[in-house]
């Protein structure tokens, strides 16, 4: 199998993706309606997410000496660093129907890597609205911390971002991969949804054992507060640095972690 | 008569049954909970800690950690998915099925989701009450208030019920359940004040959530259970608040519906 799959070059997966991308494209288009309501509803769910920071801070001028632009910042942040795992990994959230009913097998006697052509299947489009408001508050809170924006910087928050975006993914892949185990994993998956929510706010709020939960067996720490430091502080924690490479390992776990469910529902399917 | 109730009876008997069912479901759902609990208390102990004062806007970190551990014990509880079900029978048709039963579908929908309701209350909220009411040696009082909240939560639960309903019937309309879905749980969540105690809101915005009917199904039970400071007068018209949305908002689902049997299209079945 890694033999195949290594003879296959970028170029041919990247033309598979488009070509699958683009069947989904088609189908949603036949329901315009339910589209349209879902971008509607995610829209709603950032607004009222900012509406909720707005009443926290109007009571309240810092939260654990982080002021409210930077705070903003974590959250702009957060928003982006949601939305690869919103847009490209969204058919995660069907896999536990798709394994209950059987529908799974499918993807297993196809010549390519089962995790990606799962994944391929689903574009969420509504997940760039959230792209977009996450970009407008970044944008607004870094001028307004009159941040300097350099080739040097930009280059940096691309890294930073990348590297918040594969911890999220990575969550989301172990919740969705728990279905191959459990009855039920729809908890699962809501519940850790859930936590990214916490993702904006910095993880040194938690104390003793909680951190370090936060950190490492739940690590949100790492979605927006430890590669976002690096722009909000000087000096700069080993955590951050090491973020990037923590991103890729948490990333490839969680990828094996899924694969190794996956093998073990064809080995058990009929 | 006697006949009657014993039929609405069983059917709270089959929500009881259901709910039962999901055991490990709710050990998820617990262990969820309880993290959840500690990213709220560290959250607001920082906030609280970092403010100048002990107080904000008349609540001390004892009040809100009481106001919301309790909020979220209520809003599992009454979580219902009405909105939920009744998208996926129209879109699958079985809604034809609910529709034929030889009572009103309002009426089975309501007592099978009180059924799961009425289990939870018992499996989740008297226990989180009683663990507060021990961590906070006695957050509440134990006396008339008990009375009070009970029949508030009596009422939310109906009027949230009727909420979700309305919500359904206009999925009816869409045939787009995730979508409608999360525009209700957005706007219940932050208008209710089950995210941020109404306290919190600035005074505009209050008074606008005041003329809402959102606060009446989380808010209003809290209020009663919790602030000791009301006289019954008070008390009364709060609950007489809970018992005018729960008559317009059942009111207006009822003519909904009616005027929606007549319009809707159902695919197979």
């Amino acid at each position: 199998m890694n033999q195949t799959l290594k003879k296959r070059g970028l170029r041919f997966y990247a033309s598979i993706y488009f070509k699958i991308i683009a069947q989904d494209f088609k189908s949603k288009m036949s329901y315009r309606a339910d589209f349209i309501i879902s971008t509607l509803g995610m829209i709603m769910t950032n607004i009222s997410g900012f509406i909720a920071f707005y009443i926290m801070f109007q009571n309240f001028e810092t939260i654990n000496g982080w002021n409210y632009y930077e705070m903003l910042f974590l959250y702009g942040f957060s928003l982006i660093a949601l939305t690869p795992m919103q847009c490209l990994f969204d058919n995660n959230w069907n896999l536990r129907y798709k394994v209950y009913e059987g529908d799974f097998i499918k993807y297993c006697f196809r010549p390519i890597n089962i995790f990606f052509y799962f994944i391929s299947e689903v574009f969420d489009v509504k997940g760039l609205g959230q792209l977009l408001m996450g970009s407008l508050t970044l944008a607004y809170a870094w001028n307004k911390l009159s941040l300097p924006f350099t080739v040097g910087t930009a280059v940096l928050l691309v890294l930073a971002l990348i590297t918040g975006s594969l911890f999220m993914i990575a969550i989301m892949n172990l919740a969705a991969a728990t279905c191959f185990w459990i009855i039920n994993s729809g908890y699962v998956m809501v519940t850790m949804f859930k936590f990214t929510e916490y993702a904006k706010y910095p993880v040194t709020i938690y104390q003793g054992i909680f951190r370090v939960l936060f950190t490492f067996v739940i690590p949100i720490a790492f979605v927006a507060y430890y590669p976002s430091y690096i722009f909000l502080r000087s000096g700069v924690p080993i955590l951050t640095c090491m973020s990037p490479l923590f991103g890729i390992f948490f990333f490839w776990v969680s990828y094996k972690v899924w694969m190794l469910g996956a093998s073990k529902y064809a080995g058990t399917g009929n | 008569m006697k006949k009657k109730i014993w039929k609405y009876l069983s059917l709270l008997r089959v929500g009881v049954l259901e709910e039962m069912q999901f055991r490990l479901g709710a050990a998820v759902r617990l262990f969820g909970n309880i993290i959840y609990l500690i990213i709220i208390y560290f959250l607001w102990k920082a906030i609280f800690d970092s403010s100048p004062t002990e107080v904000v806007n008349g609540m001390t970190f004892t009040d809100t950690m009481i106001y919301l551990v309790l909020a979220s014990a209520l809003f599992s509880t009454m979580e219902m998915y009405v909105t939920w079900q009744m998208g996926r029978s129209v879109q699958s048709g079985n809604i034809v099925m609910d529709l034929l039963r030889p009572m009103g579908y309002t009426t089975y929908n309501l007592f099978v989701f009180s059924g799961n309701t009425l289990v939870s209350v018992f499996v989740n909220l008297i226990p989180t009450m009683i663990i507060v009411y021990l961590i906070t040696s006695g957050g509440f009082a134990l006396s008339w208030n008990l009375l009070f909240f009970m029949a508030a939560v009596f009422m939310g639960t109906i009027l949230n019920f009727f909420i979700n309903f309305f919500v359904g019937i206009i999925c009816f309309y869409t045939e787009s359940i995730w979508g409608i879905n999360i525009m209700k749980e957005v706007v219940v969540m932050l208008l209710s004040g089950a995210s941020i105690p109404l306290a919190f809101f600035p005074e505009t915005l209050q008074r606008i959530v005041y003329y809402l009917p959102f606060q009446a199904i989380y808010n209003t039970p809290l209020t009663l259970l919790i602030d000791n400071h009301l006289s019954t007068t008070e008390r009364l018209s709060m609950l007489g608040i809970q018992l005018f949305w729960l008559v317009i908002v059942g009111a207006v689902s009822q003519v909904f519906l009616r005027v929606s049997m007549k319009r809707i299209t159902v695919n197979g079945g």
